[in-house]
Order: structure tokens, then sequence, then C-alpha cells
């Protein structure tokens, strides 16, 4: 049975250690994305990533603060951008004559690079996965929680009114 | 910037600056389009001088799909009919619909709508007439059928009006997927989608007739032909202009457009002509009888329509030279003269405020100028000389004589009902004694069909423009030069017995009319009883009622719904595990000593799921649901599959705080009421014989089909290879974006779309 | 290792089918959850080749089947997101029809709004509460059937 001071205690390392792993946790999911062409991960996992950093955030400080995230609180509008990018991607090149969904530069044609990152749609269409991914898991977990502040704010008035109605008939 | 070119982007703009117009004030809207379509045959009219000419971009060129366009003999004939009618339809419009929206007290809002549509329906058929790629035809033509969707129902606020647009939309929409499966078996067969290039191949191949005769059934039931010609009469529930421009130079006319746009490969396949032989003529006699039996204007004059492209389509069915030059030319001659009765239907309803027969008499003491106008048109419809008319019957007499006897008999029957139930219509109008007073009208009322009823004159005294651009049109229908020249003969030649016969016969019906009257209600009567129509009113109450039935079995409740799902799928896995020859097929598989971790992993998976199942309290469940979850992560990964393991394993912990998460928002009664509810121990025993049934059949389908994966691994082969080809590394990644690209994409739309459902179920408030 | 394979998917399924035959909702989604969870394995299973990550350069050993891997690696993510939702389908059917908790809750709540202004947005009580006057007496008491 743990005692309040020692919830206390873990609440506080719990933020401490959300508030830290906040920055590196978006920079590892971005490294996660953007060097998944080459390397270990891509759009999927780099945006579960991502929605679990910001998801930790909400455990550790409360509902609240997650609003006051703007990454999190525009996950949806995020997520929409997302399709919206990856549409784009698969529709643009079919105005240009190319088939849908078509990558450039072409195969076996030359790509710039800035280290290991190259300059291709794919990443642009990774990225897309990433948004889409990112958005729709923090945006249903903040539908739930926001469910969740309005349903303990009924059981609280519902409390009272309980009490104040039990005082009148004593 | 080519004729063609001009005429697509004036007919386009035309809706458009309508609808920019409409913004600023409804009632600057009539003269916008008035304006418009003023300018619109203005091009037209100066295209006749222009060299054919051509549009042609390349679009989606992986399917051979080109936006292609020429301005040829046919389409001149048809845009200007499209155009050139209507301008003069929408010339009377901007004083009609006034007194129309005025008449049901309706906002001035109302005439955008409008003239938006009707001008969309001009410029689609613009592009109809100009498109030269199947598909492009096709979405010109299914634009039509919208188009005329919205006109039909323009009166929204009546019932009548709705189910007659609904009625036109099936119909003409439901055919029009016929085209586009003709379309798709042609390109099959000719391997392009431009028309052209079909012709100049030649020859007809495999499917083709069948391809053709499913575009023969859109063009018949876009041309209101027997039996799928009841949606016309019916259609008529739209506003007069509506009527004049849809019924007789613009919808209609589409179809038989279709027969002549397909004509060079038609004429190929005989059985289709006497396909259209059958069907023309049997449209000739059912809308001429019918014709003669209706007391409303708008309803004769409907049935009449069914019944002159019952002639054109009877001519393409006789063929020849002369049977493709007449169809052109009777098109053309009928859209002049049936727009103007059409036209006098309205103007004389809107005078006298009466639509039968019966109601309507003697106007033309009130109203000379529209009798004369009218008059005309109307001589020109029953072939008197000296109008356009004469020499439309005088083609269809022509290639009927060449033919021989049967056809010189329906020809003149046909033309004889003609003659009857036109002569009945204008004379019950404009002589006798006058029957119901009449108010003055506007004159714009009244000079579009004195300018239609001159043209039909002129065409009798000047044939030659008229037999220019049919020749023209029957030209490029016959895929070979033609040249048509008509002139008055004053002898007795066969042509001109024949319409002299066409007159007496024609009065004759007429005389004698109430002799036959009731046999030819009486057939009426029974074709509404047994025709057509009254299928279509069948199957649609049938499949309204086959989907409620199969909506209200399926809505019962939840378990069996997933029975009714579960329970047929399993019978089918089944019986193809019974038919497949399994024997000797089934392996074990060898397991090396690095399987071991797998096997412990899978043992965890299937111990905690096997826990997960006596689990009564939903907190654990999904608990132990996500440890079902994080043992398969460790599958993967002992399957050297870090992109999943890693994406496994973070899903996994966002879906159980997803779970606990909707476990606290659950009423806890509910929770603890449903677990009490299923601790019943018969249901549970039963439940699990289920399962264990289930489990055994995917077993023995899962061992089955491992046992004999494919041996092929060209795919993944070429896919290794071809990965550092498109700059990258992970393959699994590679896949994901570009190979199998378009998967992903639907993936993250369907992501997308539950996100939405999941905020909108969570937002307060009831869903409505 | 097939047979291991097929064992493994076979349990995982019939927990499934268990679960949904179920008449609780939310065991109803863990059992979809459960078949999914099936589903992806059969899927990985049925690699054309085992070996090591799919990710060049290569060693020259032979690399796994990649293909499964991508097929599974959306299949997750989209299994995630339909359980997701019909997990939020089922709370809302509940919320509507069978909310008993929430029956006093929507009594004081009537009372409550009688004196504040009723907050925008807030509209679930009033709502539970139409649905309670619709509901037959039995079901007011609790009786969910």
């Amino acid at each position: 049975m743990p005692t309040r001071d020692s919830l206390q205690l873990t609440g506080g390392m719990l933020q401490m250690g959300a508030r830290v792993l906040l920055v590196p946790g978006f920079i590892i999911a971005i490294a996660i994305m953007l060097k998944g062409y080459a390397d270990i991960g891509d759009g999927f996992s780099a945006g579960v990533i991502a929605a679990l950093v910001v998801i930790v955030q909400g455990l550790a400080f409360g509902a609240e603060e997650l609003e006051r995230i703007a990454v999190a609180r525009l996950a949806p509008l995020l997520g929409f951008i997302g399709l919206g990018l990856a549409y784009a991607l698969a529709f643009v090149p079919v105005l240009f004559g190319y088939p849908i969904l078509t990558h450039f530069p072409r195969m076996n044609e030359h790509a710039e690079h800035f280290g290991p990152l190259e300059f291709i749609t794919p990443v642009l269409f990774d990225v897309a996965v990433f948004l889409v991914v990112y958005g729709f898991c923090v945006g249903a977990m903040m539908a739930v929680s926001r469910a969740e502040v309005r349903h303990q704010r009924l059981i609280r008035r519902a409390r009272q009114r309980a009490g104040s109605r039990g005082g009148d008939a004593v | 910037m080519n004729a063609a070119m001009m005429l697509l982007v004036i007919s386009f703009a035309a809706p458009l600056l309508v609808l920019v117009a409409g913004t600023i004030n409804a009632r600057l809207v009539p003269h916008v389009a008035v304006l418009a379509t003023a300018l619109a045959a203005v091009v037209v009219g100066w295209s006749f001088w222009q060299p054919d000419a051509a549009i042609r971009w390349t679009w989606a060129e992986v399917y051979g799909l080109h936006f292609e366009l020429r301005l040829d003999g046919l389409a001149r004939l048809y845009a200007l009919l499209a155009i050139g009618i209507g301008f003069l339809v929408v010339a009377y419009a901007s004083r009609y619909m006034e007194l129309h929206l005025h008449h049901g007290d309706r906002p001035a809002s109302d005439h955008i709508r409008f003239f938006f549509f009707l001008l969309l329906f001009m410029a689609a058929m613009v592009g109809l007439v100009m498109a030269q790629d199947l598909i492009l035809i096709f979405v010109f033509w299914d634009l039509t059928a919208i188009a005329s969707f919205f006109l039909i129902g323009f009166d929204q606020h009546e019932e009548d009006s709705r189910s007659s647009a609904m009625m036109a939309l099936v119909v003409t929409g439901v055919t029009a997927v016929l085209v586009l499966v003709g379309a798709m078996l042609l390109h099959h067969d000719y391997g392009t989608w431009s028309l052209p290039a079909i012709i100049e191949q030649g020859g007809i191949q495999d499917s083709a007739p069948w391809a053709l005769l499913l575009i023969a059934i859109g063009a018949l039931a876009k041309s209101a032909q027997v039996p799928l010609h009841f949606w016309l009469p019916r259609a008529m529930a739209a506003p007069t202009p509506v009527s004049a421009y849809l019924h007789s130079a613009a919808m209609v006319a589409a179809g038989v457009f279709l027969i002549g746009r397909f004509y060079p490969l038609m004429q190929q396949v005989d059985w289709l002509l006497d396909v259209f032989l059958v069907i023309g003529f049997a449209s000739m006699l059912v809308g001429g009888i019918l014709a003669l039996t209706r007391n409303v204007l708008k309803q004769v004059l409907a049935y009449s329509t069914i019944s002159q492209y019952g002639y054109v389509v009877f001519m393409f069915g006789m063929g020849g030279d002369y049977g493709i030059k007449g169809a052109s030319f009777y098109v053309l001659a009928h859209a002049i003269v049936k727009s103007a009765l059409f036209l006098t239907a309205g103007a004389v309803t809107e005078a006298t405020g009466k639509k039968t027969l019966a109601d309507i008499g003697g106007l033309r003491q009130t109203m000379p100028m529209l009798a004369l106008g009218s008059g005309m048109a109307a001589a020109g419809l029953v072939a008197l000389p000296l109008t356009i008319g004469f020499f439309k019957d005088e083609l269809f007499f022509a290639r009927a004589a060449q033919l021989g006897a049967p056809y010189m008999v329906m020809a003149v029957a046909g033309a004889a009902l003609t003659f009857a139930y036109i002569f009945r219509f204008w004379t019950h109008i404009f002589l006798g004694r006058e029957i119901s007073p009449s108010q003055p009208i506007s004159t714009w009322l009244v000079w579009p069909v004195v300018v239609l009823g001159l043209l039909t004159v002129l065409g009798g005294i000047w044939p030659a423009p008229f037999t220019h651009i049919a020749e023209a049109a029957a030209s490029v229908s016959t895929n070979s030069p033609q040249k048509l020249h008509v002139e008055y003969v004053i002898a007795p030649i066969v042509e001109n017995l024949m319409a002299i016969s066409t007159w007496v016969f024609g009065f004759g019906i007429y005389w004698t009319r109430r002799r036959w009257w009731r046999v030819a209600l009486g057939i009426a009567h029974l074709g509404e009883q047994l025709g057509p129509a009254h299928w279509y009113y069948r199957g649609l109450n049938g499949l309204n009622h086959l989907s409620d039935s199969i909506h209200s079995f399926e809505v019962r409740d939840l378990r069996s719904r997933v029975a009714s799902i579960l329970l047929p799928a399993g019978i089918l896995v089944g019986l193809a595990v019974l038919v497949t020859p399994n024997a000797n097929s089934f392996e074990i598989g060898p397991i090396q000593q690095s399987d071991f971790t797998l096997v412990i992993m899978l043992i965890a998976a299937v111990v905690s799921g096997l826990v997960v199942m006596t689990l009564r309290d939903h907190l654990r469940l999904a608990i132990g649901l996500s440890s079902v979850g994080y043992s398969l992560a460790g599958v993967y990964a002992f399957m050297s599959a870090p992109n999943v393991t890693l994406v496994a394993i973070v899903v996994e912990t966002i879906l159980s705080m997803f779970l606990i998460g909707m476990m606290v928002l659950m009423p806890r009664t509910i929770l603890r009421f449903e677990t009490e509810a299923d601790s019943d121990r018969r249901s549970i025993s039963r439940d699990a014989v289920i399962a264990t049934v289930a489990g055994l059949l995917v077993f023995f389908v899962s061992w089955g089909a491992l046992s004999r994966t494919s041996w092929n691994t060209e795919i993944i082969d070429s896919q290794t290879v071809l990965t550092p080809a498109v700059h990258g590394k992970n393959i699994v990644t590679v896949i994901l974006a570009d190979f199998r690209g378009f998967d992903t994409m639907g993936e993250i739309t369907v992501i997308t779309i539950t996100l939405i459902g999941i905020i909108s179920l969570l937002r307060s408030g009831r869903l409505r | 290792m097939t047979l291991v394979f097929s064992l493994a998917i076979a349990a995982l399924f019939a927990v499934g089918a268990f679960l949904m035959l179920r008449r609780d909702l939310i065991r109803l989604i863990a059992g979809m959850i459960m078949i999914g969870n099936a589903a992806n394995l059969f899927i990985m299973a049925s690699a054309l080749r085992r070996g090591r990550a799919a990710v060049l350069p290569g060693n020259g050993d032979e690399m796994a089947d990649p293909l499964v891997q991508a097929l599974v690696l959306t299949a997750i993510v989209i299994s995630f997101a339909t359980a997701a939702m019909a997990l939020v389908i089922v709370y809302r059917v509940y919320t509507s029809h069978y909310s008993m908790d929430l029956t006093e809750l929507s009594a004081a709540e009537e009372e409550q709004s009688e004196r504040d202004e009723p907050e925008s947005g807030d509209l679930v009580e009033q709502d539970i509460e139409e649905d309670i006057e619709e509901m037959p007496d039995d079901a007011k008491v609790g009786v969910l059937a």
C-alpha cells in the first residue's frame, strides 16, 4: 500500500521524466521517420512513438496540460494535413501524365542528399503517414480524456446535489 | 484558339457566369444567360465557316486517356441544335421563368439554379457532341443526365416533379452505365479509347457487337424509345422551356446523336440495324397512337417526340445513303418545329391558364402571331410543301421506297399518325370557338416561336443551308463523304404519291376519330396497366422491400448479425477444406535450435490469450489483451521484423492506455452487470464448444495453407533488387511508401475516417 | 515450425471467437482484437523466407520476406484504429441506452440546470434525461434485456 508521500514522489518523478523525455522523444521519432528509408523504422513507428511521448505528458500532468501543448491540441488537424499531403503526392503526378503515386526522382535518377537525409518524395509520403498516425493516436486519446473530464464534472455535481438534498431531508 | 476550343470555353463559361451574376443580383441572371447563349450562338454560327478543329490533351497517359475533342460535321449539327435552339429557349425562359416563379411565390434566387443547370446542360451537350474519347463521351453523357435531373425536378416542392426527375435519372442513368460497359468492351477489343482510331482499325471484333448493342440501349433510352419511353411524358412536369429544350433539341437528340457517332461501327452489324428497325417502328406507332389520345398539350407533344425519334431510329435501321442523310436532316428539321410547338404550348398555357386541349380553343383571334408561327411549325411537322418538313419526309419515303412495299406501308402509317395528332393539336388550339378567355402575354413568349416558324418555311424554300449541315453530319456517320440535294419534283413520283396518301390517311384518321377513340384509349389504358412504366414501379417497390427486409433482419440484434456473418463464413471455409485435396500435404516443418525463443514467445502469447478468456474484470481484460500483444511483438522480433516489432510494441501501449481510458469512462454498473450476465454456466460451455470448433477449423486451414506457401519468390527478389534503385535501403519501408504505396494511402484514409468517427462520437451531445 | 505456428494461430482465433460470442460488448471487441492478432500472426507465418532483417546492404545471408512485414505493419495500425472506433461506439451505445449510473446524475442535473445557465456543449445530461423518459419502466430500474 503506497503512502500519500510515496505517491507524490512517484508522481513527481513521472512528471520530471515526462518533461525530460518530451523533446528527445520527438527528435527520436522524427529521426526514425526520416532515416526510415535507410534504416529500421518508418512513418508508422515514428507516428506512434511521437504520440506516446505526448500521451505520457497527459498522464503525468493531467488532461489540462495536453490542451496547452499545441501539437497535442491540433493533432487531428495535423492528421488531416497528413492525409492531404498523401493525396497530393498521389494525384499531382496524374495531372502531369504519370501514374498515380509516382515518386520523384524516378528510378535510378540521381537524388540530392544532405547527410543521410535524401530529398525524395517517398520521404514526404512517410511524413504524411507519420502525421496521420500521430494525429489519430493523440486525437483519439484527447477525445477520450475530454469525455472523461466532462464525466468527472458530472459526477462531482451529482454528489453535491445528493449531499445538499440529504442535508435537507435530515 | 480554334473553333472547337472557343465553343467549349464559351459553353462552360456560361453557367459559371450565371453563378457569378447570381451572387451580385439574382434578377441579373436571365439577362446574363441570354447574352451568354447569344454569344455562343454567334460562335457556333461562325464555326460553320471554319475548318474542322480538334483539341487533344493527354492526361493519365498510362491509362491511354486523352481529352480529345473534335468539331466535325456531326458535332456542328448537334452543337447548332443545342446552342441555337438553346438561345431561343433561354430568351423565352427569361420572361417565362419570371412568371413561373411569380405564380409559385418563389424567390428570385431560383433563377440562378434554373439557368445554371440549363446552361450546364447546354455545355454538356456541346462537350458530348465533340468528344472523341470513349470515356469523355461517357462523362459528358452522364453530365447531361445529371443536369436534366435538376431541370426536370426544378419544381422541387411538387412530389410529381421530384418523382419524374428521379424516373428520368434512373432510366437514363442506369442505361448510361451500359454505355460505359460498352465503351470498356470496345477498349478491350481495339486497345484504344479513341473512337476515330477504332473506326480506322475497321472491322468488327469479338465482343464489339455486344458493346455496340449496350451503347445503342443507352442511346435508345435517352431518345425515349419503346420500351424505355415512359420517362419522357412524365418529365413534362418540368417548366415549359425545359421541356422545349430537353425534349426537342437536346436530351432526346443526344440519343440519336450517339447512334450517329457510333454508326460507322454499327452499320456493320446487320442484326443491330434490325433492332433499330423494330424499335423505331414500335416507337412510331406507340407514340403516334398515344399522342392521339392525350388531352394535355405537353403530353401530346411528348408522345409526338417519342414517335418522331422513332422515325429517326427507323431511318438509321434502314440505313443506306438516304437513310443516314435523312436521319440527320430529320433531326435538324424536327428540333426546329418541335421546340416551336413546345414553346407554343407554354405560351398558350400562360395566356389562358389552361393545360388541356378541351379547355382551349379559337385563339387565332387573340394571338394571331403565335397562331402563325406555330402554324408554320405544325405544317413543317406534318410535312406540307414549302416547309423544311416536306423534305424530311421526302427522304424518309425515298429510302422506304428503295427497300420495298412493307417499309413503304410502315412509313406512311407512321407519317399519317403524325398528321392526325398534329392537325388535332393545332386546330383545337387556334380554330373553332373561343373556350377560355386569354390575357395578353409578353412578346418574349411569342417571337422565339415566330423565328422558329420562319426558319421552318425558309428551309422549305431554300433548303441548301440545311442540307449542307445534314450532309456533313451524315459524312461523319457513314465515314464517307456524302452529298445531299433536295428539290421539289412536280410529277407523280413515288415519294410524292406517298406524301399525298399520308395527308389523306392522316386527315381520315382525324375525321373518323369518334369511331376509334375508345379503342385507342383502351390501348393506352392497357399500356399503363401492363406497360414498362408499370414494371418500373414494381421493380422499384420490389427493391425497396428487399432492402427493407435485409435491413430489418440485419439490425435485429448484434449476436444474430455476428452469427449471420461468422456462420456462413465458417461453413464456406469448411467446405473449401473438404473439397481441397489435402492428403499428405500437411508438413510439420523443421524446428531449428534458433527457433527456441520464437516458440517460447508463441507459447507466452497463447497462454496469455487463454488467461484473457477467464478474466472477469474488465480492467484485467485490458491488461491481458496487451500482454498477448506484447508477446506477439516478441514473436515478430524473433522473426527478424524490427519495423513490425517497433510498431507493435508502441501500438500495444497506446491501445492499452486507450482501453483503460475507456473503461474508466464507462459507467461502472454497466461493466459489472455485463460481467455478471456473462457468467451463466450453460452459455459459457456452449460458446466454448463453438469456439473450439472454430479453432479447429482455423487450425486445419492455416496448417494446410502454411504447408504450401508459394515457391515463387520472384516478387520479393525483384523488390530487393529495385530497392536501391529507388533510393532506399529498408525494403519494408520502401514497400510501404513506394511499391505498395497505394495500399498505404487507403490505410491512412481509413485511419483518418476512424479519427473523425471517434471525435464526433465522443463529443458531448446526442448524435443526430 | 509450421505446425507450431498453426497451433498458435488456431488457439488465438479460438479465444477470439469465444470472446466474440459473449454478450458483453467489450468482450466482443476484445475478441475482434484477438482474431486480428491471429490474422497478423498468420500473415507473418506465411513468409516465403525467413532470415535476417530486410535492410540493405545485405551480408550474403538470406533476408526475411519483407512483403509480409509491410502487410502486417499496416494491419496492426489499422486494427488498432478499428478497435478504438469500436470501443467508442460501444461507449456511446451504453451511455445512450442503458445509462444507469447516469440516472441519478441526470435527475440532479435537471435541478441544477434550473438554477444555472446550461453550459454550452454539455448536452449529454439532457439527452440522457430524454432517453430515460423514453425508456420502459423496467429498463429504468436497471434491467438490461
